[in-house]
């Protein structure tokens, strides 16, 4: 059991807003287990640029940097990717940049 | 003044002959050496899908350009040119010289890191892949 739940946020892609946001709670410190056994062992994300030893996030991989953003265009949550506060901040330059230049969509139409 | 590294970016009409591109291009790079810049870099990235619609069109003819100036108006006589051809419907220039600045220093820092901390895992235990328990322990002891 305790399996399912630890694996259940890695793929955040597909389910974000709910996930996201009780874990933003939960990281806040401040809440804690609200609502009965929703208490679960997170494993801890690493980020993935200093893995890498990323020192220049490059805004023409835009590939990469898909998958940074969510179906509809947003820029996702470092709760969500698990990336550094300082590798999130280059990375939302880099989108930011990429959007420019038709790389990456503002908002997806519909 | 020093010189300062940009990254310029444009989009065609996907409809553009390779030889209007190439002469974009070529009056891009005179107008360039004219007032003392350097091209580093041209990529022709080809046609390719926008993430959204430029000029009612879905895709376009993308070109890459490093380049290297000193003279503050190069920038702005690039994109006065850029503005006025029809076939270029989009283009960015970015300026990039500061941000490879901060990343050498990164890198020098790190370096300078590396070239300390063997000393001290050897100090702590041999290999030079210890396993991630000592290893954590004396790096958050140096930082």
């Amino acid at each position: 059991m305790a399996d399912e739940h630890t694996q259940a946020p890695r793929p955040s892609h597909s389910g974000p807003p709910r996930e996201g946001r009780f874990g933003g709670g939960g990281g806040a410190g401040g809440g804690g287990p609200r609502r009965g056994k929703r208490q679960y062992f997170r494993k801890k994300k690493v980020c993935r640029f200093c893995v890498d030893k990323v020192d220049f996030i490059d805004y023409k991989k835009g590939d990469m940097l898909q998958s940074f953003v969510q179906d509809r265009g947003k820029i996702m949550p470092r709760r969500m990717t698990g990336t550094c506060s300082k590798h999130q901040r280059w990375l939302g330059v880099a989108i930011k940049r990429a959007r420019n230049i038709a790389l990456l969509p503002f908002a997806t139409e519909l | 003044m020093e010189e300062r590294l940009y990254d310029l970016i444009f989009i065609c009409l996907p409809t553009t002959p390779e030889e209007e591109v190439a002469k974009i291009i070529a009056t891009l790079e005179q107008v360039i050496a004219d007032r003392g810049g350097k091209v580093e870099k041209v990529e022709k990235w080809g046609t390719r899908k926008m993430a959204y619609r430029v000029a009612k069109q879905r895709e376009g003819y993308y070109v890459y350009m490093s380049l290297r100036g000193a003279q503050p108006d190069l920038i702005k006589e690039l994109e006065r040119r850029l503005k006025v051809s029809d076939a270029v419907i989009k283009y960015m220039t970015v300026r990039l010289d500061e941000e490879i600045k901060r990343q050498q220093k990164l890198v020098g820092r790190r370096e300078r890191r590396a070239r300390q901390r063997p000393r001290k895992s050897a100090a702590a235990g041999p290999g030079p892949a210890p396993t991630p328990g000592p290893a954590t322990e004396p790096a958050a002891a140096a930082s």
